[in-house]
């Protein structure tokens, strides 16, 4: 039989523009995937719009990357300011930066499992944007499917109300102007905990009766899933939500195919290889800190607009079940259904972190150190955290009191990466290789191993050095050009 | 297989007949543009957005309670949004070209269109083996468009990825198409603002727009409709005129003026402060938490000016 390819585009319910290409193939009997190529197919060109700036404006700009997870932007653009300035905000500072953090990851949360991924399981109602829908297996009783429908629509008021939450901090979600350079604007009030409090409590209750029940049955009704989408095994968190005493309430570390404990971070083993990226491969293998963004297409073997980061040369795969099996509270698998249930019982300690969090809120006392801008005690640094989909990082290079060069690797970068120099395929690509495929021109198996991964496209898209000029003509091979590629 | 039918779907969304806060004549309207059949569909567009402009949508709230639940079963037919909609590849694009060919629709575009490249570093959709460019897409479906809705500043004017030497070569719609389109901007734009636009559409109520494409109802009225400002810092509660309190020199000093550390309230038009998070007339907005105003929903955003300088527009 011959291989069949087929391509996905657009992948939808995912932020941004992606296409999948998978070869599907029978092998050993079963019709399955042999070879995935994911490819990002935007290009924003964010950091130079960074070059030259006041870097106080880094964590309103870096926000725009994405209105999905715009706070992680924010937090790690303020932690690398912090780190810029020298400044020492106040514990207040840490607590609403982490609240208002919070509130867009449960959001995120939410928003993921109900309306990005539960359409890949279950039928909505028949009229758009549900229609027309997917061809699914016939695999839901009717009693399951309506309780997952419910929580589906519960949770498009769930997911407006921790945007509501995050907001009494935040000001405005998406984008909220909160996060500043030594601190943050809000003061915390008596009124404004109790807002928060309520709606954390309404939250919670939704995560702890809701969510997490969904994402078992789901498990229950799938369990095949907990066999699909495995992925290279190896597991990466930059650690998020400071806990005051140098940490994190979850933990900054990485495991190896497995380790039962997690081994360091060291930052300088970071690089970005686009051997198979639309850049110039004079740029190949480069550290984020000194990293550079040519644009080059056509080129030979290139297929994508993200690079390919890898530590110490490895594909590492990132998200909450790396950070819940980083932190040692998941240690159930890697998969695609393990990254569901990672994720909300993630969410579910986050929210109890939250109440903690704002039990220890100040009241009526700023949460800014101030600083003089003209001084600069860091000219190159770093902010690490972690947006809901994984790990985040900003380096800069201060040019005098403006920003001389910004770089941003965004965690999907590191989980739809294209292959790297080695040839080994991204974190999601291997994941996607294996997976069974009962319909090559209907694979929603495909879409069901994407999703697990949340891609945000709009955070992915590389970004440009400043003050290079762009070589690109045209920019996508024609696909003849890409019917050859081998089976895995 | 249970496929939940539009009536039962109805069952689990609060019931309501005030569902867009419109009063009885304009919810007339809507109902009956809503039984017509041949009531424009929607179909959103992402271009080099950050998806936030959706994100907000799905934050809309009316002082009665209704959700985006409501507007997406009761008020709209969106045929196509990459990030809401079931379908995906091929299935996808095959109804987005059938609305196409129909002429009857209302487009909506969240994000600035990238030209440089032949504006191939965005690519919404396959088709046929090709790659239809986020340009290519917007031109070919503004042609046919009923109206034009850009949801939020960089559809309206560039916005952030347009600034500074960006690579990209962002313009907005209407620079592109040459054709009218409403402007609802905002950074993201205000979920309130951007349905009640859609609306005003699809019950072919007609709107006035400044000299950006904005419609005036939304940037020089308040809530209840009577005539208000337009300059944010005119109507601030914290406006010195009005409060007799000194400016704030740092940040944290709640309830002082935010000019001297950067606000562009003074220079940027809009009705922010009626509500972002939450219920109208009770949420929250940006300088509620003593954040200067960046100006998001002027053209100029987000300009070379730092943020945190006093801004002389």
């Amino acid at each position: 039989m011959p291989v069949i390819t087929a391509a996905i585009d657009p992948v939808t319910r995912i932020e941004g523009h992606l296409k999948v290409e998978v070869d599907v193939d029978t092998v050993d009997g079963v019709q399955q995937v042999v070879d995935a190529r994911s490819v990002g197919t935007l290009f924003r060109g964010f950091e130079i719009v960074l070059q030259g700036r006041d870097p106080r404006d880094a964590p309103i700009i870096t926000s725009r990357i994405c209105g999905v997870c715009p706070t992680a932007h924010s937090m790690a653009a303020a932690l690398l300011l912090d780190s810029v300035y020298g400044t020492n905000p106040p514990e207040a500072s840490r607590l609403l930066r982490n609240l208002v953090h919070g509130a867009c990851f449960l959001e995120s949360d939410i928003l993921h499992f109900y309306l990005l991924c539960l359409p890949d399981y279950i039928r909505g109602p028949s009229m758009a944007p549900w229609l027309p829908g997917l061809e699914l297996g016939r695999r839901l009783d009717p009693a399951a499917e309506s309780r997952l429908v419910a929580g589906y629509l519960k949770a498009i008021d769930l997911r407006r109300k921790c945007h509501e939450m995050g907001a009494i901090y935040g000001g405005k979600l998406p984008h909220t102007p909160g996060f500043i350079a030594g601190g943050f604007t809000a003061v915390s009030s008596s009124a404004n905990k109790t807002a928060f409090g309520s709606l954390l409590a309404e939250i919670l209750e939704f995560i702890e009766r809701t969510y997490i029940p969904d994402v078992e049955l789901l498990g229950s009704l799938y369990g095949e899933y907990f066999r699909i989408g495995r992925g290279p095994g190896n597991l990466l968190s930059f650690g998020v939500f400071e806990d005051g005493a140098g940490g994190h309430l979850l933990a900054r570390g990485r495991t190896v195919n497995g380790t039962a404990s997690p081994l360091p971070v060291d930052v300088a083993q970071i690089t970005e290889q686009v051997t198979h990226s639309w850049y110039d491969d004079a740029t190949n293998d480069l550290a984020p800190a000194g990293g550079s963004t040519v644009p080059l297409s056509p080129k030979p073997d290139a297929y994508s607009w993200l690079k390919a980061p890898r530590y110490g040369g490895a594909v590492y795969e990132c998200g909450p079940l790396s950070r819940m099996a980083v932190a040692g509270h998941y240690r159930r698998g890697i998969s695609v259904m393990d990254r569901h249930l990672a994720r909300a019982h993630e969410a579910l300690r986050i929210a109890q972190a939250m109440q903690g969090w704002l039990t220890a809120l100040p009241t009526g006392t700023g949460a800014f150190d101030p600083f003089d801008p003209g001084m600069i005690a860091n000219v190159d640094t770093l902010g690490l955290t972690e947006a809901p989909r994984g790990a985040l990082g900003h380096w800069i290079h201060m040019d005098g009191t403006a920003i001389g060069r910004y770089q941003v690797i965004t965690p999907t970068c590191w989980n739809c990466s294209p292959r790297d120099t080695a040839g080994q395929p991204g974190a999601m690509e291997a994941a996607l290789i294996g997976t069974p495929v009962a319909r090559a021109d209907h694979p929603v198996e495909v879409l069901r191993v994407v999703h697990s991964f949340d891609p945000c496209l709009d955070c992915a898209t590389h970004v440009m050095r400043p003050g290079e000029e762009a070589r690109v003509i045209p920019l996508w091979r024609p696909p003849a050009a890409r019917a050859g590629r081998g089976r895995a | 297989m249970t496929t939940i039918s539009r009536r039962s779907f109805l069952r689990y969304c609060t019931a309501s007949a005030a569902v867009l806060g419109l009063d009885p004549l304009r919810l007339g309207l809507l109902n009956d543009a809503m039984a017509n059949p041949s009531a424009p569909s929607v179909i959103w567009l992402h271009g080099s957005s950050c998806t936030g402009c959706s994100v907000s949508l799905l934050n809309r709230i009316t002082a009665t309670g209704d959700t985006i639940a409501q507007v997406l079963v009761n008020d709209i037919n969106l045929i196509f949004h990459a990030t809401l909609m079931a379908s995906a590849g091929d299935p996808a694009v095959a109804e987005l070209l059938r609305v196409r060919k129909s002429g009857n629709f209302v487009l909506v575009c969240e994000g600035g269109v990238p030209t440089a490249f032949g504006g191939r570093c965005c690519i919404t959709y396959g088709f046929g083996g090709g790659e239809i460019t986020y340009m290519q897409a917007v031109q070919e479906l503004a042609a046919k468009a009923a109206a034009i809705v850009c949801a939020g500043t960089c559809a309206s004017f560039g916005g952030i990825p347009r600034s500074g030497s960006n690579p990209t070569g962002v313009v907005s719609v209407r620079e592109l198409t040459g054709r009218p389109t409403i402007n609802i901007s905002g950074c993201p734009a205000n979920p309130d603002w951007m349905v009640w636009a859609i609306v005003q559409l699809l019950t072919g109520t007609p709107v006035t727009l400044d000299a950006n494409g904005r419609p005036v109802d939304l940037y020089a009225k308040d809530l209840a409709g009577a005539a208000a400002p337009e300059l944010i810092h005119d109507k601030c509660p914290r406006n010195p005129a009005l409060t007799g309190a000194p400016l704030a020199a740092g940040f944290g000093e709640d309830g002082h003026c935010l000019e001297l550390l950067g606000c562009r309230g003074p220079h940027t038009r809009a009705r922010c402060e009626a509500c972002w998070n939450g219920v109208p007339g009770q949420g929250t907005w940006c300088i509620g938490v003593n954040a200067p105003c960046h100006g998001c929903t002027e053209p100029g955003f987000p300009g070379p000016q730092p943020f945190y300088e006093p801004f002389s527009g």
